[in-house]
């Protein structure tokens, strides 16, 4: 039984996987041009063929997907064309994946170091007052774009206030500070909407564990509010929030390119701008091949991890 | 009589009221087109007289501005959301309805749309679908529109379609279907007569949602330089406004409040749309 459901689930990764990067690569093949044109604008007709030759346009649809894969799962994705040179995809990403990454993870540990005790506390006080101030504040910022609130933070900390660096990113070797500086903006005005999100999600669920019998039972035993609200109720009222927030780390990843741009983080995200306004097909659709891998990847590990936090949801998910 | 909805719906009603009416009857009304220069008026903060917005750097009026890309982003919104609703919602019924192979390669077909964030596939879009046979020539701005509003229907058709595709799969199962199909109705009449009009309020709701996600994609491809050409939406304002926030802050802000609002708005009322679709559920 456990078996099947992991083969199940298993194939279900590989079939997308394989569906958004056939179509990618159908996409470069649906262009009205030879990409081969677009890399080598001034190359001679030879060099381009030799181009074409190269990155296996000239086998068909199906050939030039296969001898793509055969490349990606080797970890060559491609190259970046400019004028007088060639730069590997691969050694883009190994500068901006461990960015991007980064990013994710302080968004994350930000938006949900925030969200658990609001949604424990508005779930808590469900109909008074600082329930509804909460929920009402979050559901307005919740509807505000995320880059809006980073050309504001760049108007106001940075510009007027001059207290943070509006661009660019530095490594831990510049410092800690010097290093959590530049990432502060871009990880509040990521976090800002997810925020609202979690809140939101844990508290419904909140909500409906607090009127289950055991918490009537914790209460009657004398157990203190605090004690069933963060040992009882918190961790059967988490699932759907972490699985939710394991979702947003893909496309965290790949999708935070207007705030990558703004902050000029060159992460993933602007990799993917970059690929895109520099016509890069080829660098594009390894790049976007990688981001729908990490985001199957994602939903795979929350479904192992739901399962060990909550055995009921183990075969429940299977028609998910 | 107690109103059914409380102040803040009836805002964010009267505020998209107010956005559909500046983006039909917009061009009627008597001020300034939004590319008309004022060189007198250059960098004006608002409540300027003859200019409450203000006017930007360029020298266009912000509230032309405004106004204009009420329609851009009003015209964007409904056609995508609409035609990806429909049909993302056609593909979610029948495939819900008929289940078997057709229902697990629609859903599947879902699942691939949706494992590529929202703005990657736009933006992949959009450079595939506006790449000219002449590299070195632009593309027409009509294009340009079409390529945007095309990308956005795909974003749009996976969100709406799997929302159709589990309200039908709650419906059809339910014994007035089961009833109908036992006397012998065409499956054609059973969609169209029972599922249909019990799907519909909950994709309504989802749809509000769905406009707020295309204006905040269309703004952000906008700030990204690949939105609607000549920089008229609330987003290309946004992106205008960007470029000199030190000295002329409003251009930058205006846009971006119109633009919040609205979403707030639209988000609100799918909200509410779907509290109540969820309050009709528990009374039966």
């Amino acid at each position: 039984m456990r078996a099947t459901f992991w083969l199940q689930r298993l194939a279900q990764l590989l079939i997308t996987v394989f569906f958004v990067t056939f179509g990618c690569s159908l996409l470069v093949q649906l262009l009205p041009v030879s990409p081969a044109e677009i890399l080598l604008p001034v190359g001679s007709p030879e060099e381009r063929a030799l181009l074409t030759k190269e990155i296996g346009l000239d086998r068909g649809p199906i050939g030039y997907y296969l001898k793509w894969l055969g490349e990606f799962v080797r970890g060559d994705f491609g190259d970046i064309f400019y004028s007088g040179g060639r730069e590997a995809v691969s050694s883009r990403l190994a500068v901006a994946f461990p960015r991007s990454m980064l990013l994710m993870i302080y968004t994350q540990v930000l938006a949900l170091s925030i969200a658990i005790p609001l949604g424990i506390w508005s779930a808590y006080r469900v109909g008074r007052r600082a329930d509804k101030v909460i929920s009402n504040t979050l559901f307005a910022m919740s509807s505000i774009p995320n880059f809006a609130i980073a050309l504001v933070l760049v108007l106001v900390v940075g510009v007027r206030l001059q207290w943070l660096p509006t661009l660019d990113y530095q490594p831990f070797s510049a410092g800690i500070w010097e290093h959590f500086k530049h990432m502060i903006m871009p990880v509040v005005s990521l976090s800002v909407g997810l925020i609202a999100a979690y809140t939101r999600l844990l508290r419904a669920d909140m909500i409906a564990t607090l009127r289950e019998d055991y918490i009537t039972m914790a209460a009657s035993k004398g157990l203190s509010d605090r004690l069933i609200l963060w040992r009882h109720a918190f961790r059967p009222s988490s699932i759907t929030l972490f699985t939710s927030a394991a979702l947003n780390m893909g496309g965290l990843i790949g999708g935070a390119i207007v705030v990558e741009t703004i902050f000029a983080t060159y992460g993933v995200g602007f990799e993917v701008f970059a690929a895109i306004s520099g016509r890069q097909y080829i660098a594009l659709q390894s790049i976007v091949g990688l981001i729908s891998m990490f985001y199957v990847l994602f939903n795979l590990i929350i479904d192992v991890a739901a399962g060990f936090v909550d055995p009921r949801t183990r075969d429940r998910r299977v028609n998910a | 009589m107690r109103s059914k909805y409380t102040i803040p719906t009836w805002f964010a009603f009267g505020w998209l009221g107010f956005a559909v009416f500046l983006a039909v009857f917009g061009s009627f009304l008597p001020v300034d087109g939004y590319q008309v220069i004022h060189g007198d008026f250059i960098d004006s903060p608002p409540f300027t007289p003859g200019h409450w917005f203000g006017v930007d750097s360029n020298g266009y009026d912000i509230f032309s501005g405004i106004i204009n890309g009420a329609r851009l982003s009003v015209f964007i919104a409904v056609v995508s959301v609409g035609l990806g609703g429909a049909i993302g919602s056609a593909l979610g019924i029948t495939a819900a309805y008929y289940r078997g192979r057709y229902d697990s390669f629609v859903n599947s077909a879902f699942n691939v749309v949706l494992s590529v964030p929202n703005l990657v596939l736009a933006l992949a879009l959009v450079a595939v679908l506006a790449t000219n046979v002449d590299i070195n020539q632009p593309v027409p701005a009509w294009r340009r529109l079409v390529t945007l509003i095309v990308s956005l229907t795909v974003i749009i058709i996976p969100i709406l379609g799997r929302i159709a595709r589990a309200a039908t799969l709650a419906w059809s199962g339910r014994e007035f279907v089961v009833a109908a199909r036992s006397m012998g109705m065409r499956d054609r009449d059973i969609i169209a007569r029972h599922i249909i009009p019990n799907v519909l309020p909950a994709l309504i709701a989802v749809g509000f949602l769905a406009v707020g996600v295309v204006i905040i994609a269309e703004a952000s491809l906008s700030l990204l330089g690949v939105g609607i050409p000549d920089g008229a939406s609330w987003g290309g304002m946004i992106a205008r406004g960007r470029n000199d926030l030190e000295y002329n802050p409003h251009a930058l802000y205006i846009p971006i409040i119109a633009l919040a609002f609205t979403v707030i708005s639209t988000n609100h009322v799918g909200d509410v749309l779907r509290g109540k679709l969820d309050g009709r559920e528990g009374r039966l």
